[in-house]
């Protein structure tokens, strides 16, 4: 039996405005268990962020249960880093101050912060740009940055939102390919939020699709091709599209998700 | 000959060559008129060196004590203004008005309350400056505050930093910007109102050392008094500001348009 880090039960979360009140997400229900991989899939809007944001602890306002690590949510001693969609480097700080930014309130010595630093950014390829300012670096190697500034907390959960949506293709896939191998290394279980059904395809372990209005999860899918994979599989490629057959179907409709499909199931 | 001046040009830097081109016009002009209208350089210079260096030293120090003392509590009052107008929207609604109110009232208004309130001394003089120079400050913060990335506060609140941390590393740098631009908005007004401060009512500085060889009608003199003036300001910029900004912004690229 695999360890469970994440339980959700019941999970439902409100935002009330002046027009009334909103849900954004009812009755999640969700499993994440050690060294997985799991996507969080699905149409802008539907509530994966919200969902991400709560596990984040910057929202605390919801109903239901949250466990991670067996402790309620606000408890928990585990480790949980996060990778935002911009790179959110504090623009005055060199690199290595970066990441030394989020290590030093660690209660670990000053030298093994430096080795875990240095091995962090080899590990995604940023070795001999300790010293440059973010402003230096293309947004590739800002979101690299970012990714190892997640990393050198030595998280035992890894949460990462739409991390490679403001990339372009060419650079989201190469980083695509480092984060598996990364994850393979490093063993930690990954939260991936994405609507980007085929990266999901390529990424994950498990998939949780979710629907909006209000979000929850429809459905959830294991991705059962071996790894490592190649991103030109044909065996994603074609599990993404019967992903999305499945989802307009179980949504009853073609017309408005078109453009949430990747553009390589779309021009296909 | 033309090889040397075309080295001199290249290696003399701008702000020197457009100090010599004034001091050259100054002095060209000064050749077509009364010495009671515009002295030539040298002649003023020669007219400052005859006043006796420690009354000088004097004048000087009174002056920068007021600017001193006017720009610290002007610069507190407008951070605590300024960031409460920051963070509450409702003291923003409260403040803001009686802001923009005393920031366009002449200095002049405060310098006469003040006078009639408190009397000609010292604490009126800095009462006055205070009050007149805070405004630019408390809107460079407001502004400063209000413009400050929720989003790099999220990302340091996920990673667990402590408020403490937040506010060094990550808040404080993204006022720093707005700070340094209300310094020195608040150090140019609390120096020309110390000078008309000192006209008004002090019997010192370096404004009533202005206002006393005018009334001689000494054109030398007021326009030494100026120069001196204008070289305290520039020393204050080039050896106080320029560095301290240099060393906080130095993670910044380089902007070109």
């Amino acid at each position: 039996m695999r360890k469970s880090l994440i339980k959700i039960r019941g999970l439902r979360k409100s935002f009330s405005q002046s027009s009334g009140c909103l849900t954004a997400i009812e009755n999640v229900q969700l499993d994440i268990y050690e060294k997985e991989f799991v996507c969080i899939l699905g149409p802008s809007g539907c509530g994966k962020s919200t969902l991400l944001n709560i596990l984040a602890r910057l929202d605390s306002q919801y109903e239901g249960s949250v466990e991670v690590g067996g402790a309620p949510l606000e408890e928990t001693k585990l480790r949980m880093a996060y990778v935002f969609q911009e790179p959110r480097l504090l623009p005055w700080l060199t690199l290595k101050q970066n990441l030394h930014f989020v290590t030093d309130s660690l209660k670990i010595d000053k030298e093994s912060i430096d080795t875990r630093i240095g091995s962090n950014l080899a590990l995604v390829g940023l070795k001999g740009f300790e010293n440059s300012y973010p402003y230096q670096l293309s947004g590739g190697m800002q979101q690299r940055a970012a990714i190892a500034r997640a990393l050198c907390i030595d998280p035992e959960i890894l949460l990462m939102d739409e991390p490679f949506s403001g990339l372009d293709e060419i650079t989201a896939r190469s980083l695509r390919k480092e984060l598996t191998r990364i994850w393979q290394e490093t063993g930690k279980a990954v939260v991936f939020v994405t609507h980007n059904w085929y990266e999901a395809s390529y990424l994950a372990d498990r998939i949780l699709v979710m629907k909006d209005r209000p979000g929850h999860i429809i459905k959830e899918v294991p991705v059962l091709i071996d790894r490592p994979r190649s991103y030109e599989d044909p065996r994603v490629f074609e599990f993404s599209s019967l992903l999305v057959k499945d989802f307009l179907s179980l949504i009853g409709g073609e017309e408005s998700t078109e453009e949430n499909m990747p553009r390589e199931v779309a021009n296909s | 000959m033309i090889k040397w001046l075309s080295t001199l040009n290249d290696k003399m830097p701008n702000r020197l060559k457009s100090m010599l081109l004034f001091l050259g016009l100054w002095w060209f002009l000064s050749l077509f008129m009364s010495p009671n209208v515009l002295p030539s350089p040298l002649a003023t210079v020669t007219a400052f060196l005859n006043n006796d260096a420690s009354e000088v030293l004097f004048h000087v120090r009174m002056t920068m004590q007021r600017i001193g003392m006017g720009f610290f509590f002007a610069m507190l009052l407008g951070l605590v203004l300024g960031t409460m107008m920051g963070v509450s929207r409702v003291l923003e609604t409260w403040l803001d008005m009686w802001v923009m109110i005393v920031l366009s009232t002449p200095g002049l208004v405060f310098v006469v309350l003040s006078f009639i309130w408190f009397g000609m001394n010292e604490f009126a003089t800095v009462v006055a400056i205070s009050i007149a120079s805070f405004p630019s400050i408390a809107i460079n913060v407001w502004q400063g505050v209000k413009a400050v990335d929720g989003k790099l506060i999220d990302m340091a609140k996920v990673f667990g930093i402590s408020p403490r941390m937040r506010l060094k590393k990550v808040i404080l740098p993204q006022i720093y910007p707005y700070f340094m631009a209300s310094a020195r908005a608040c150090l140019g007004i609390s120096w020309k109102l110390t000078a008309l401060v000192e006209l008004l009512g002090r019997s010192n500085g370096v404004g009533y050392q202005l206002n006393y060889w005018f009334q001689l009608y000494e054109m030398d003199q007021v326009i030494a008094w100026t120069g001196l003036f204008l070289i305290i300001v520039l020393s204050i910029e080039l050896f106080i500001m320029n560095p301290l900004e240099k060393r906080l912004f130095a993670w910044r690229p380089e902007v070109r348009i």
